[in-house]
């Protein structure tokens, strides 16, 4: 189902993208590269047409990429039109829509094609259109069901809809499970210490063999306590669900008078010592003023007369 | 005066040996600055005189610079004088640890608050002493600064962005005993109380805090900084105040509004769950003793780098931060309770209630120790409490019986052993700051188990009465507000708690008291016994062994449990002179009654198999003071069978603990029967159960070639933790039942320690263990089992043996055995996951370091200390820093690197932690890279500098610290001079001088060696020299092999191993002809001694005008920092002799004199002094005998103050 407009964009897509001029030898490129050289011809010709003796590289270059994309415009706008009036190939008029469109004068296009000047080109030498690779065919292609009249297209390649059964039977096994969990776990960690050892600095046990056993290499921290002390954020959950319970059992248990408080007391406090400004109690809870501590209290503004 | 005071109050109360009362004191900081880590502030002590004429003002300050004194407003001239800032002030080439021990506890006891000493000594303007005798206020104003102080207080300054605050920057007090004064003048004692105020202005964003009641905060004018101030009304020791100050969180108690609680920041999750209990510690208390918390509120601050686990303060305590813990650690939980119920005993005992002197001491140390036995008790169990005991009491027993004894009241003075009643020792036990610090502890534990031996003569009940009088006496004396007199309620004293226990008991409790607290060491008993069938009788022998160190004779009441086939029987049996055996009636005939149940002593009835026992004797088992009323070790013998049967069926978990000791020497089927059944048993006690584990795989190593079935311990563990349907994959962690998880992780640990045929641990116990860490699953489990995963490593530790390979062959990885591989495989991915994924307290960490090192050791893995060194570097956590340095103490003694000798050393001298330098000096003392008894090419010259200097001058802010030094450089030279050390110059040139030509023959082929270079040829032509002079056949020997090693060995240490040899064969000789540097050397010390300490007695005269004090400070600041070695002597005898000075001219001292006397820089006359004396002195090494008279008469007036008596010099008087 070669389409000329499709074609066209994919051809400017693509010399657009090896414009560097490399060697290239794959078919479709050569391809490409010959109706390049074509419209190059075509660029010289009418650049010699209005009378230019000769031109730098780089103009003929520029011009052909204009004249190129033209082209290529003309023919996507074309398709375009011809897709919206929901048929699949371009007729005259769909280009003569466009070309107006695009500002030109279509009455000119005849005179102008009659010219006396004008040059003859020859045929751009014929070379195979390329070939475009098979898709990996995956599958039966599914055929159009009977609801759905034949000239629509086709169904794509089935792997791109195709899904495809791959687990097996989930092992039950406890033994192979905890194998299984044991062996992961570990091959995890080995990596992991692995590639921190290779990306960071590495002590070592052994001098003849240094990369055998890499340990990451000790690091002073500053505030060394709070890593060794702080339980790390996953531990943190669970030990906060096992907290609040626990909490809950005190103040069923006990029940003393301003328990109550016990249900939140820490994070009131947090939240009240944190500020810079000192000990002042958010008086948030009515509760929190039961509590006469003295350093929950205010910090008093200075007096005026005070000493020291 | 002082000896006196020091010795039992007969019937006296209390005597202070001040001439004025202090009664109330302002503390008064008003700047802290962490960047520089300085403080400024006041403080101004109001006090009586007691005495007509108060001229001269004694107190205590160390490292404070003092900027003006003023008494009642007036300025006072004063002087700085620390003499223990420096011990040993010139140099000389003494270096024994005799000298140093005599010489430092003179300088403590110079400066001693509880003699009435100190080291600041303030001149009361005469305006004021004139007024006659009304006993008139004064009030002293003292203004002091700290710069950077070594002592007293510890910033912590971590190195991060943002403000202080945002830094967890903070600043707190600590100290080893008194030590109040390296922090604000004070009278630095426990027996002087007064009322404080205390004011600390610190930034905004921090909170200060102190002892006492907070009154308010109030904003400075800038409203930048806050000032707290705080009120303490109960009469207080300047010893028990203290201060903590940074961005701390708040945690006000849930159960107690009074009672707060500190953390630094991001922890307060920690601590609400570590406090959470701490309501029911204080309800424990308080209901035992009858009596409320004495002081209004009490706060708990934790803070980093502490100096001690704990330390109680009036009204306050200091944790270190790593007792915080989450509520997913099991370990943690019971000692860091532990720890808070100790701080709080000494709240009621040690801090409200004070001591009268330092042997007063063991009563406060008991009394806490004992009560917070009790709450131990209560809390975990009765097991818990008979195991504590039984620990301390062995651990006790054996410092004792190793070190000599610990004396728990010590009476000083008067007595026949003159100043010191510990001789054995090697430092003074006159004063807290002199004691090595295992030994105090000791004391502590001595003086807890002491008090539990007064319980058992008196009863609880009346014990507790005692305390409760002891605290209602105190508690009503600390409400009299203005009458100071009735403060010394508050201080208790060995007589009067003495006086008490007859009082509440009505019993003479003497004989305990004599045997446990006025005499040191402990008592040895070894028993056995014999069955005679015919009487059917039991004969018991029970000898002593009191000529030993450490021990001494008991006589007296002993209690003998035996248990027979017809139930258990006590009988007491008196210990007397000369009877050794103790006939003890059986109430059983053998197998009587075959069919019938057992009794026990708790009255449970028990059916045993009794087929293992002798058939003739009715005897189960029998144990000797069962209930440890006693301080002592028994050893007993009985058969095998009946160890047994004690394990199995005596319900004490203290006889079950002996069992299991004893039966590691009966390696039977038996035995492994009775610890499996054991370990098998959910109701026994789990340190038993642990103890079995190990027991039971000594025994099995024992029975190697016996043993049948599986490795010990494999089928049981996989019994208990292992999936039913798969035995060799452990279950996933739920460690719900402690018992079980205490157990699950000993297991591994102990299997680990069997060995096979080839003393190789099995390769199915090795893979069994592999697979523990392989299969651990904790998802499911609601506790870390960090402290599991860290014991498994434990356990590979433990399966590691000596690798097989020719010596000195280069370890490589090749050549890594398969196991090994696998080991060190495990453990390295272990520590690199650490890394990632911290465990709580590091512990991975901990055991990974200590699991390299024993591959090192046992030649796996090259050995290599450079590891150890970077974990060990300041910025790890504590505990991983702790065992790194243990494994670099290691690999200093097995490889002996002076290198890293020399970086340990560095370190206890630079580390910013305070523990972390005691602890490298402890671990060192324990593990030490060379001992006097042995050679080492450690042991040079420069070391023993080194030390030397370290403490004489370089540990001065740390008294735990100098007493660490002197532990170690007793464990590595000994008492008398160090082996490698030239014999003193002196001893030369003494014979030079005397011009008596008799050289001893000792010296002469000393100096051979020294001047020459000798070969390994002319060395032997020597040696026989050296064994006809010394006439000694033990001497000719040694030094022969002395000589044939150095050879061998080809290196050239001849010249020292020689000499050294030659100076510890001549030491001991008594016999032998006294070597005159010897001689030289004891008189010269006595009379430095003096010497020194009369120059500061002059210091004194020269009062009148006021000091330049910062110059003076700084005059002893560069003594500190001066190397105390000046210049460095090569050995060389002939060079020593050059390097001393000319005899100076008497003419050129009085000029020196006179011009320093019209000099107006007051501190530059002292320096003149102290240079003059210094150089006299050394003149007068020279001219000994003549000057030595002259010497006699010039101070003869003067008294020392080393001996321990205040001092009035005729110019003060006047």
């Amino acid at each position: 189902m070669a389409d000329p407009a499709v074609m066209a964009g994919g051809f400017s897509a693509v010399v657009g993208r090896s414009g560097g001029g490399k060697a290239t030898s794959s078919p479709a490129e050569n391809y490409q590269l010959a109706r390049r050289r074509t419209l190059q011809v075509v660029v010289s010709s009418l650049l010699t047409e209005c009378g230019f003796e000769s031109a730098e590289k780089a103009a003929v270059e520029s011009l052909t990429e204009m004249i190129q994309s033209y082209i290529s415009e003309v023919g996507r706008c074309a398709k375009a039109y011809c897709e919206h009036t929901a048929r699949i190939t371009p007729t005259l008029s769909d280009t003569v829509v466009t070309l107006i469109e695009m500002g030109f004068n279509v009455n000119t296009l005849p005179v102008y094609a009659k010219r006396s000047q004008r040059m003859v080109i020859t045929a751009p030498p014929v070379t195979n259109a390329p070939v475009i690779p098979k898709a990996l065919i995956a599958g039966q292609k599914r055929t159009h069901p009977s609801h759905i009249p034949s000239h629509f297209p086709e169904f794509p390649d089935p792997h791109t809809y195709i899904k495809t059964p791959t687990f097996r039977e989930p092992v039950s096994d406890y033994q192979v499970v905890r194998e299984k969990a044991a062996s992961q776990r570990r091959d995890v960690e080995r990596a992991l210490t692995r590639f921190m050892a290779k990306t960071g600095e590495t002590q070592s046990l052994f001098k003849d063999d240094i990369t055998a056993f890499p340990l990451i290499a000790a690091r002073p921290s500053s505030i060394p306590y709070l890593s060794a002390l702080l339980p790390s954020e996953l531990e943190l959950q669970t030990l906060e669900e096992t907290d609040s319970s626990e909490q809950d059992d005190q103040t069923d248990s006990e029940n003393t008078p301003g328990n109550n408080l016990n249900d939140d007391p820490g994070a009131d406090k947090e939240n009240s010592m944190l500020p810079p400004g000192g000990v002042v109690p958010s008086v948030k809870a009515s509760e929190e003023n039961m509590i006469d501590n003295p350093y929950l209290r205010p910090v008093k503004k200075p007096k005026v007369r005070r000493k020291k | 005066m002082h000896e006196i005071k020091m010795n039992r109050k007969k019937d006296k109360g209390f005597e202070s040996p001040r001439p004025f009362k202090l009664t109330h004191q302002v503390v008064c900081i008003n700047n802290i600055n962490f960047q520089r880590k300085s403080v400024i502030g006041f403080v101004e002590l109001t006090i009586f005189p007691t005495v007509v004429n108060l001229n001269r003002i004694k107190l205590n300050s160390k490292q404070c610079r003092i900027y003006r004194v003023r008494v009642n407003d007036l300025e006072a001239p004063f002087i700085y004088n620390d003499p223990t800032l420096e011990v040993c002030h010139h140099e000389s080439k003494q270096r024994n640890l005799n000298y140093f021990s005599s010489a430092y506890t003179a300088a403590v006891s110079a400066v001693d608050p509880d003699a009435g000493h100190g080291e600041l000594v303030i001149k009361v303007p005469s305006e004021l002493w004139k007024q006659g005798d009304e006993m008139n206020v004064l009030k002293v104003y003292i203004e002091f600064s700290l710069d950077q102080p070594k002592g007293g207080l510890h910033f912590v300054v971590p190195d991060v962005e943002g403000s202080m605050a945002e830094r967890g920057a903070h600043v707190f007090s600590f100290g080893y005993q008194n030590s109040t004064r390296f922090w604000f003048p004070c009278v630095d004692s426990y027996s002087e109380l007064c009322t404080w105020k205390l004011e600390f202005t610190v930034d905004a964003s921090m909170v200060a805090v102190s002892c006492g009641d907070l009154v308010e905060t109030v904003y400075t004018h800038d409203m930048r900084k806050k000032t707290f101030h705080y009120v303490l009304p109960i009469p207080t020791a300047a010893s028990n105040i203290s201060l903590s100050v940074g961005p701390f969180e708040i945690l006000v108690d849930p159960y107690m509004h009074e009672v707060t609680h500190f953390c630094l920041p991001q922890l307060l999750p920690l601590l609400k769950h570590s406090m959470s209990y701490l309501h029911e510690i204080f309800e424990f208390y308080e209901e035992i003793l009858t009596c409320r918390y004495p002081y209004s509120c009490f706060k708990t601050v934790f803070v980093d780098e502490a100096y001690v686990q704990v330390s109680s303060y009036a009204s306050m305590s200091i944790f270190s931060t790593n007792l915080l813990h989450s509520a997913l650690i099991i370990d943690q939980t019971p000692l860091t309770r532990q720890c808070l119920a100790q701080a709080l005993a000494q709240q009621f005992f040690g801090c409200f209630i004070s001591r009268m002197s330092w042997a007063d001491e063991w009563v406060l140390k008991g009394i806490s120790g004992y009560i917070y036995g009790l709450y131990l008790k209560k809390t975990f169990g009765v097991n818990q409490y008979r195991h504590w005991i039984k620990e301390e009491l062995d651990k006790m027993v054996e410092y004792e019986l190793k070190m000599g004894g610990v004396l728990l009241h010590p009476t000083f003075g008067g007595g026949k052993d003159k100043d010191n009643p510990t001789p054995h020792l090697h430092f003074s036990i006159k004063h807290p700051h002199t004691l090595s610090w295992k030994y105090y502890k000791m004391f502590q534990c001595k003086a807890h188990l002491v008090m539990r031996l007064i319980e058992n003569r008196i009863s609880m009940e009346f014990m507790l009465q005692v305390f409760n009088k002891l605290l209602s006496l105190a508690s009503t004396a600390s409400s009299q507000k203005y009458q100071s007199h009735m403060w010394s309620q508050m201080l208790v004293s060995t007589h009067s708690f003495l006086k008490s226990i007859s009082n509440v008991s009505g019993k003479d409790i003497g004989p305990l008291i004599k045997q446990w607290v006025d005499q040191s060491a402990v008592v040895k008993f070894f028993g056995s016994f014999a069955f005679n069938r015919k009487r059917n009788v039991l004969e018991l022998e029970i000898r002593q062994d009191y000529t030993s160190s450490g021990t001494q004779k008991y006589v007296g009441p002993i209690k003998v449990t035996v248990q027979e086939l017809d139930g258990s029987f006590n009988h007491t049996l008196q210990i007397e002179e000369n009877s050794l055996k103790h006939d003890i009636p059986c109430h059983s005939k053998s197998r009587r009654n075959k069919k019938k149940k057992i009794p026990l002593m708790n009255g449970e009835e028990v059916d045993m198999d009794l087929s293992a026992m002798d058939a003739d004797s009715p005897l189960l088992w029998i144990r000797i003071d069962p209930d440890m009323s006693i301080l002592r070790k028994v050893e007993f013998e009985q058969a095998d069978f009946m160890w047994q049967y004690q394990l199995r069926y005596e319900r004490d978990v203290v006889a079950q603990e002996e069992s299991i000791l004893a039966l590691e020497k009966f390696p039977t089927p038996a035995s492994r029967l009775a610890l499996t059944d054991i370990l098998e048993q959910d109701q026994c006690f789990y340190k038993v159960r642990q103890g079995a584990c190990f027991c039971l795989a000594k025994i099995a190593n024992s029975m190697m070639s016996t043993w049948t079935g599986p490795p010990a311990m494999k089928s049981l563990f996989t019994r208990m933790f292992c999936c039913k349907s798969c035995p060799n994959i452990v279950k996933t962690n739920t460690f719900i039942s402690f018992q079980s998880y205490f157990l699950q992780k000993t297991m591994p640990v102990a299997m680990a320690q069997l060995r096979d045929i080839q003393n190789l641990c099995p390769k199915d116990v090795l893979n069994f263990i592999l697979d523990l860490i392989k299969y651990n699953d904790n998802r499911k489990n609601k506790f870390s089992d960090n402290y599991y995963r860290a014991e498994l490593i434990d356990a590979l530790t433990n399966s590691l043996t000596p690798a097989i390979s020719i010596s000195n062959e280069v370890r490589t990885v090749d050549n890594l055995n398969g196991d090994v591989r696998l080991i060190l495989e495990e453990i390295t991915r272990s520590l690199n996951m650490e890394k990632l994924l911290p465990s709580y307290r590091n512990t991975i960490t901990v055991s990974c370091l200590r699991a390299i090192r024993m591959l090192q050791k046992n030649g796996h893995i090259p050995s290599d200390p450079s590891l150890f060194k970077s974990y060990a570097e300041y910025g790890h956590f504590v505990d991983v820093r702790v065992a790194a340095l243990e494994a670099v103490v290691d690999y200093t003694r097995v490889d002996r690197s002076s290198v890293e000798l020399q970086w340990l050393l560095n370190m206890v001298q630079n580390d910013p932690a305070h523990y972390v330098r005691h602890k490298i000096l402890s671990m060192l003392g324990k593990n030490p890279p060379f001992t006097k008894a042995a050679e080492s090419p450690l042991c040079n010259e420069a070391l023993v500098d080194q030390l030397w200097k370290l403490m004489n001058s370089g540990t001065s802010h740390d008294w735990r610290l100098r007493c660490d030094a002197v532990n170690l450089y007793y464990t590595l030279f000994g008492l008398t001079r160090p082996s490698c050390l030239p014999l003193p110059e002196l001893g030369l040139v003494l014979n030079l001088k005397e011009k008596k030509a008799v050289l001893n023959p000792t010296i002469k082929p000393e100096q051979g060696p020294d001047t020459t270079e000798m070969t390994g040829n002319t060395m032997g032509v020597h040696i026989p020299v050296m064994g006809f002079t010394s006439s000694l056949d033990e001497g000719l020997i040694t030094m022969e092999t002395v000589s044939s090693v150095s050879m061998s060995s080809g290196v050239a240490p001849p010249p020292q191993g020689l000499k050294r040899k030659l100076d510890s064969v001549v030491g001991p000789l008594g016999s032998s002809p006294p070597e005159p540097g010897q001689v030289l050397q004891e008189e010269d010390s006595s009379k430095k001694f003096k010497i020194r300490f009369n120059t500061m007695e002059e210091d004194e005269i020269d009062m009148e005008s006021p000091h330049d004090s910062q110059a003076f400070i700084h005059h002893h600041l560069n003594i500190l920092e001066r190397p105390s070695t000046p210049g460095k002597e090569p050995p060389a005898v002939d060079q020593a002799v050059l390097s001393l000075p000319v005899t100076p001219l008497p003419s050129s001292f009085s000029k020196e004199s006179t011009s320093s006397s019209k000099h107006s820089g007051h501190h530059h006359h002292h320096h003149e002094h102290k240079k003059k004396k210094k150089k006299k002195h050394k003149h007068k090494h020279k001219h000994k005998h003549e000057s030595k008279d002259k010497e006699r008469d010039s101070h003869a007036f003067s008294n020392s103050p080393a001996s321990g008596r205040s001092v009035r010099s005729p110019s003060m008087s006047d």
